[in-house]
């Protein structure tokens, strides 16, 4: 192991990179800002165009913000899951519990073609997808929860949260097959991500659930340490593994969940950061791994942000697209070079 | 923006029955302002007052049950006092951000096209005067009309928003709504009149006080439709009619109380599903619709297409109807714009006079002699 001294040069040099990448995020778009301009209007300084303060100040920020909760939400739940499960494959995915966010958002944009307009009246507000989103996922974390008290395997929760993802699929295609073009394309829209369509507000409750997810998940930190030794170890040693495993499955399906809730269904981030984070820091430790995997994943969703709103085209790409075709790359490279997986 | 799309391919809108327990919108002074006359639309309301005009929209989707109530003031005059839920708009307006071609058909006509300063997928536009705008940069291109630029929306800063909503599930515009540009809703496709849709002239014409201009246009409009009509109605054999076009397994056709369906009984023809109650349209499979209508004699509206070839590359069966083998197919692909948008989807909103025309000349070409096909073609 090394030395704690280099890890702290590390995470210094972590968060400077975190805090570059937010301000290239905040004066990077399809409008041209220049930094002067961009710092001005973060301070609160006028600008030299009163639309770019407004630009900066009610879209830039607010979604350089929701690009860092979701980018370290989704690494911490995907390191969560991974230990959990001790499966390397595993991801805040795997639980169902973004199908059970998908089929909420489905039945909202698609169930009035099946069910008649009534249905679809109960649910209009500006927060019918949120709502929708939230209860999806906490239905099947419910589910969950209640075969993981039955079931002592562990690997049999994992199985049965595909499942679950395999049934909520197969709704979702069902409903997809009897909407119109339009609801189609405004699902689908849904599926490519998007975090640039929050507001102050709902950033900010945004913010609390998560915050609440990120401290159960530090409060873990002991139990998932020990878990790495296997659940018959972990016994011996005195952890109270139904305990334990229910606290963290808890906090991934709050992460996941709001993150999916708010900003769509963000892929590939919730499995790769936490490898990449492996690969670099070489430890499997999770005092170190969670604050890294933090790091990580806001950095490289700021990163993949910056690159999907090609700056000063007038084109910008779904979010979806950037994480999976800039990461995946990555971390094969990082597997090969290092010739086999810390894990 | 390529709403129709929604109507005349493939849309679902469910439901047959209008709700009428509709809440209403607190009345400013009712007593004082005089109500506009609208004869066809059901969608939206216009009342006069003195130096402000109020515009409510009690469709803006299907079935909505939501009332939106539009106060339209003149600018430089006090704003009446209204409550949370009514959106001052300040009019005339002078600079506006539309997602649907219908209304670019709509802005030409009322000789206001120059206001509009940004649009989604400009690649749609038809008009020429609007195409012009679009290549000298004067009409902003702003991406995908369920994801428009943010950035560039705000830069443009437009005094309004023109918009619709396919079920009222819909993030983006309200988030524009937050960054304080006021978005209006337009429901001029959830009326079942063909007429109806047409006279949304008059909604978009008040926040121009232009209605004089809107009321003349839509007045010849009518006349043209309804002396159309007329002329249709006497002839005595009425050809067999079937419609629509199947995507994988799904074949939707229009139902029996939507507006095609109100074409095709204007026309004076045999709709072969006038008997369902559906005012969207209907998803059948493929056998259903062959059994009911192989031997139909005309087929109008058989979706995107412009040769047999092209349908019968996306089904195999489009060739077992004897309207295909006798040549008998008509869709509306006869006029594109320069990058390929449908003069059919920008146009036939406000011009059902044209699309009823056409309908008359397939059905019955002995009644209009002159009559060139406006928007259909017959596909070879």
């Amino acid at each position: 192991m090394p030395e704690t001294k280099t890890y702290k040069l590390s995470f210094t040099v972590l968060i400077l990179v975190l805090l570059l990448c937010f301000c290239a995020n905040i004066s990077l778009g399809s409008v041209f800002i220049p930094f002067q301009d961009v710092f001005n209007g973060l301070i609160g300084n006028p600008t030299g165009n009163a639309s770019w303060q407004h630009i900066i100040h009610e879209y830039r920020l607010p979604k350089a913000l929701t690009a860092i909760i979701v980018g370290s939400g989704l690494g911490i739940s995907g390191l969560l899951m991974q230990t959990l499960f001790r499966n390397p494959l595993a991801g805040p995915f795997v639980l169902g519990i973004t199908s059970g966010s998908s089929l909420g958002v489905a039945l909202v944009i698609m169930g009035a073609s099946l069910f008649g307009g009534a249905f679809a009246g109960i649910f209009v507000s500006k927060w019918s997808i949120v709502i929708a989103a939230s209860l999806g996922s906490f239905t099947v974390l419910l589910f969950v929860l209640i075969i993981s008290n039955k079931v002592r395997d562990t690997m049999a929760i994992l199985i049965i949260g595909l499942m679950f993802g395999s049934i909520t699929t197969a709704t979702v295609s069902v409903l997809s097959y009897f909407s119109s073009a339009e609801e189609l394309q405004q699902y689908i829209f849904w599926g490519f991500g998007s975090i640039g369509n929050l507001t102050w507000h709902e950033l900010f409750i945004f913010f609390i659930i998560y915050v609440i997810g990120i401290l159960m998940s530090l409060v873990s930190i002991k139990a998932l340490n020990t878990l790495l030794l296997g659940e018959n170890y972990a016994k011996s040693l005195g952890l109270n593994i139904r305990t334990s495993r229910l606290f963290i499955i808890i906090a991934t399906s709050l992460l996941a969940g709001t993150i999916t809730a708010f900003a769509g269904p963000i892929v590939f981030i919730g499995l790769a950061i936490p490898h990449m984070t492996r690969q670099i820091f070489n430890t499997s430790n999770h005092k170190i791994l969670l604050p890294a995997v933090f790091l990580f994943g806001a950095i490289v969703m700021l990163i993949c942000d910056s690159i999907a709103q090609l700056p000063s085209s007038d084109l910008t790409l779904p979010i979806n697209a950037i994480t999976s075709l800039i990461g995946a790359p990555v971390i094969i490279w990082l597997l090969v070079r290092k010739r086999k997986m810390v894990f | 923006m390529r709403f129709l799309i929604l109507l005349v391919t493939c849309s679902v809108l469910l439901t047959s029955c209008k709700k009428e327990n509709r809440q209403t919108a607190v009345s400013i002074n009712k007593s004082e302002g005089t109500e506009e006359i609208i004869s066809y639309a059901k969608g939206f309301s216009i009342t006069n007052y003195e130096d402000y005009k109020k515009v409510v929209v009690n469709s803006a989707w299907p079935n909505s049950n939501k009332i939106f109530t539009y106060l339209l003031v003149n600018k430089g005059k006090k704003r009446p006092k209204h409550d949370n839920n009514t959106k001052i708009i300040e009019i005339p307006i002078k600079t506006l951000v539309a997602v649907s071609t219908t209304n670019i058909s709509i802005l030409d006509y009322l000789g206001v096209g120059n206001s509009l300063i940004g649009f989604p997928n400009t690649k749609y536009i038809c008009s020429e005067k609007a195409r012009k705008r679009v290549d000298n940069g004067d009409i902003k291109e702003l991406g995908n009309d369920l994801e428009l630029n943010i950035e560039l929306l705000l830069e443009l800063n437009p005094e309004m928003v023109l918009g619709f909503s396919v079920n009222g599930v819909n993030k983006k515009l309200d988030q524009i709504e937050k960054l304080g540009i006021p978005v209006v809703l337009d429901g001029a496709w959830t009326e079942q009149h063909p007429l109806g849709r047409s006279e949304w002239i008059k909604f978009v014409a008040a926040f121009y006080n232009k209605e004089k201009e809107a009321d003349s246009i839509f007045k010849t409009i009518e006349a043209n439709y309804l002396k159309a009509k007329e002329a249709a109605k006497n002839i005595v054999r009425k050809p067999t009619v079937m419609s629509g076009s199947t995507f994988k397994d799904i074949w939707s056709v229009p139902g029996g109380k939507s507006f095609i369906a109100k074409y095709l009984e204007d026309a004076n023809t045999d709709y072969l599903w006038k008997e369902n109650d559906s005012n969207g349209s209907i998803q059948l499979n493929f056998e259903n619709v062959l059994e009911k209508a192989q031997n139909a004699e005309l087929w109008i509206g058989s979706g995107n297409f412009d040769t047999k070839k092209e349908m019968l590359y996306e089904h195999k069966g489009y060739a077992f109807f004897d309207a295909y083998k006798n040549n008998n197919v008509y869709t509306y692909t006869e006029k594109k714009g320069a990058k390929g948008g449908l003069f059919y989807y920008e146009l036939g909103t406000l011009r059902p006079d044209l699309i009823l025309k056409d309908f008359i000349k397939i059905a019955h070409p002995e009644l209009l002699n002159d009559y060139e096909l406006f928007f259909f073609k017959r596909l070879k």
